[in-house]
């Protein structure tokens, strides 16, 4: 039975070696028939599926994906299908803010006894792909107007003359005693790394100190010049709290000069919680500003999006997207990009088209989004550092929202806790899996 | 005609769109954001209200993706796509003299010793349509590469605005007149930015300064992202790329940037440019010393739009203004 104008779908299933693929074998040697629709992937374990491979499956025709494991419990890797789970939470969300059609999207559990279930799932999957029709890679949807973010309140310039010469003091001293070796800091065009006390005068403190300094610990010319002390505002913080969590940095070994911050008027200070630095070695206080405003609801721009429909959010990431020029400066001011080698440089075989096309664009900026899933901090760098406008922080607080809904976890917040993504539960929730 | 209104202007492009021209104009696509892009219709065109754009109409004639050919396999038979012979007409309306004068210095290196095809069609089919600067910021550093803000290199006419809602026409080519006429005017009071340095002396220091610490220290905020480079008006670098399948594909060329440590990165793992420094050098190098020394061109025009994209604060201006002795003369 084919679709209108003959339209047959095409399915591709990526299945564990261990459950579900045995138990497409059973339906097959049970003489259990189902649409030849399906193209089966057989992977190790769904642990194992990158959620790229679903993207890629879509680019090169797929009208749907099934990603479908062992039954909880029965993971021959024991908890592989634990930590699938917990991605594909993440990740739908991801996928539901771009405005992506859900309902190509399919999760199952079956296990080797299961043919009979293999069957009755991929029939159903068929005949719902062939009733959508085929799948249009990221069209945009006509009449769809622009969406415009909420606007952003904020702090405005703020008095800082005294927290400034404490921070040129603590600088100071610390590079004579030879604490430290360089202090990485805030000077009038941007970052500066201070390396002797008399030039501890360059730094700023001021309401255009925005970037997030921590980036710089992965940098190899900035370490190799020894032991640093940084200059981090609150949110910063969180970003060191996130790299000591993955073994990024020592603590020990560096030196973090907090700063307590009223907020510098970008967006995210609107909504910020975390004004008063809390792990740092020594912290300036703000006693020479108002009090910073309570903090407005951080998700109010990702609301105004989700407020529209699926093919309008669409259409709106399609804008954005097609602006991307892949200069990847998103991808290194972030601290948390810190990979020696990025999924998206990697080109034996090419993981993600490095072409800025549409295609090409959507696959780099949902990997980017779902590699920082529960590990953003909400620093907005990388919006800021787009030579092309792209909200990107939209994806990101689309990320941190299912992290702290879904799991009551907020990026380096917590030094204690675990990784997100490292991590599962038995709770965790799975009413999208069949 | 040598005194165009807004409303005419406006009209006239109106009726090149129209005409299936691809008009391309600054457009503010955020608050605080104004792009060069295709016009849709004659009002999305912004006369005023900027600096200048944070890209460039480079992309005109060496667009970011730009498929060279394609294969098509049915069965046995294999079948290659040519690009089309012509590219269609385009206009530039409202580029800067900074972004105009890019194109004669790009004609160089890509007519070198290959004539390059893709570029040439797209090259020839356009008109640029120049607006002389009435406002600069700090960034601004055209004077210190031999250019100013009523600077009439690469431009088919240029137009000035004469703060009246009207603008004074200047038609330089053919190509112009068949635009807009016979303009002969001349330009207003212009406001050039002052001289920030001394364009021979940072071409001797990269020559004599090679393995100089200068770079390695003043590259440190360097992130190693291409926002410079692809905001550049004539930062030409690119790589070739085959992307497809069993079915079809494309062999196409993307640009890509001398900071990137992927850009010289070898097969064998190798990487010879290992350091940031190294690659601020490179670019500094390339603009100044390399390309003046074979097309007798500064690869630069001042328009700052490095500076204005760099997140951390680098760029052209801020990292030559700490060359030793390189204040204007």
């Amino acid at each position: 039975m084919s679709g209108e104008n003959g339209f047959e779908p095409r399915i591709v299933a990526y299945v564990c070696n261990w459950c579900t693929y045995l138990g497409a074998d059973l339906a097959g040697t049970a003489r259990l028939e189902y649409p030849p629709n399906v193209r089966i992937i057989r992977l190790p374990c769904t642990g194992r599926i990158d959620t790229n491979l679903v993207v890629k499956a879509f680019e090169v025709g797929a009208d749907a994906v099934l990603v479908s494991g062992c039954h909880p419990g029965d993971c021959h890797y024991t908890a592989g299908n634990y930590h699938a789970r917990r991605r594909w939470m993440l990740f739908r969300d991801l996928l539901d803010v771009v405005g992506f059609d859900m309902r190509r999207i399919h999760f199952t559990w079956i296990s080797a006894a299961e043919g009979k279930k293999f069957q009755q799932t991929i029939t159903e999957i068929t005949e719902q792909t062939r009733a959508l029709g085929p799948y249009r890679p990221y069209a945009c949807g006509a009449g769809a107007s622009a969406c415009q973010p909420a606007p952003s309140g904020g702090a405005g310039a703020f008095a800082c003359q005294h927290s400034q010469a404490q921070l040129r003091e603590t600088a100071a001293r610390l590079l004579s005693e030879g604490a430290v070796k360089v202090v990485i800091g805030y000077g009038a065009r941007g970052p500066i790394f201070v390396t002797r006390p008399e030039d501890a005068a360059g730094l700023l403190w001021n309401e255009t100190c925005f970037a997030n300094l921590t980036t710089y610990l992965k940098r190899k010319e900035v370490r190799a010049l020894g032991k640093p002390a940084i200059v981090v505002k609150g949110c910063d913080e969180r970003a060191l709290v996130v790299l000591e969590k993955e073994s990024q940095v020592e603590r020990a070994e560096i030196y973090t000069i907090g700063m307590a911050c009223q907020g510098l008027g970008q967006p995210k200070c609107a909504a910020c919680d975390t004004h008063q630095p809390g792990f740092a070695d020594e912290t300036i206080a703000a006693d020479d500003g108002p009090a910073p405003p309570p903090a407005a609801d951080r998700y109010a721009a990702l609301d105004a999006l989700l407020e529209k429909p699926p093919e309008e959010r669409l259409a709106f990431w399609t804008a954005e997207f097609d602006r991307c020029l892949k200069c990847y400066a998103c991808r290194q001011v972030c601290p948390m990009c810190y990979c020696e080698r990025c999924l998206a440089d990697k080109n034996r075989p090419q993981a993600i088209d490095s072409s800025p096309t549409r295609k090409g664009n959507f696959a780099w900026h949902l990997s980017r989004a779902i590699h920082l899933a529960g590990r953003c901090v909400g620093c907005d760098e990388c919006t800021r550092a787009c030579p092309a406008g792209i909200d990107l922080r939209l994806l990101n607080l689309a990320l941190a929202r299912a992290a702290e809904t879904k799991f009551g976890y907020r990026a380096g917040m917590d030094p204690a806790s675990e990784p997100l993504m490292g991590a599962y539960s038995l709770t965790d929730k799975e009413e999208f899996i069949g | 005609m040598n005194v165009l209104t807004r409303e005419e202007l406006r009209k006239l492009v109106g009726e090149w769109i129209a005409a299936g021209k691809i008009c391309t104009g600054p457009v503010r696509v955020k608050p605080e954001l104004v792009l060069f892009e295709r016009l849709a219709k004659a009002d999305d065109l912004l006369l005023d209200g900027w600096v200048r754009p944070a890209n460039s109409i480079k992309e005109l004639v060496l667009p970011r993706h730009e498929a060279l050919y394609g294969y098509r396999i049915e069965k046995n038979r294999i079948e290659l796509v040519d690009q089309p012979e012509t590219a269609p007409e385009q206009i530039a309306i409202g580029a800067h003299p900074c972004d105009a004068a890019a194109l004669p210095i790009l004609d160089k290196v890509f007519n070198w010793d290959y004539r390059d095809d893709a570029y040439n069609r797209r090259r020839e089919a356009t008109t640029v349509i120049t607006l002389a600067c009435a406002e600069r910021d700090e960034e601004c550093f055209c004077t210190s590469v031999g250019l100013g803000p009523e600077a009439e290199r690469g431009s088919d006419a240029i137009l000035f605005d004469r703060g009246d809602g009207s603008f004074l026409v200047k038609s330089l080519t053919e190509k112009g007149r068949a635009l807009l006429g016979e303009g002969a005017a001349n330009g207003g009071a212009a406001n050039p930015p002052p001289a920030r340095f001394d364009a021979a002396q940072v071409a001797s220091f990269a020559r004599d300064h090679f393995d100089d610490a200068f770079w390695k220290e003043h590259a440190l905020a360097c992130l190693a992202c291409g926002a410079c480079a692809y905001t550049c008006p004539v930062c030409h670098c690119f790589d070739i790329v085959d992307e497809g399948n069993a079915r079809e594909g494309v062999r196409a060329r993307n640009w890509d940037a001398c900071q990137f440590p992927l850009f010289t990165l070898h097969a064998s793992g190798h990487n010879p440019r290992s350091g940031q420094g190294g690659r601020q050098r490179q670019r500094i190098y390339h603009k100044f010393y390399l390309y003046p020394e074979k097309f007798g061109e500064i690869l630069c025009t001042g328009c700052g739009n490095c500076a204005r994209n760099c997140p951390v604060g680098l760029g052209v201006l801020p990292l030559v203004a700490k060359i030793p002795h390189a204040e204007p003369v």
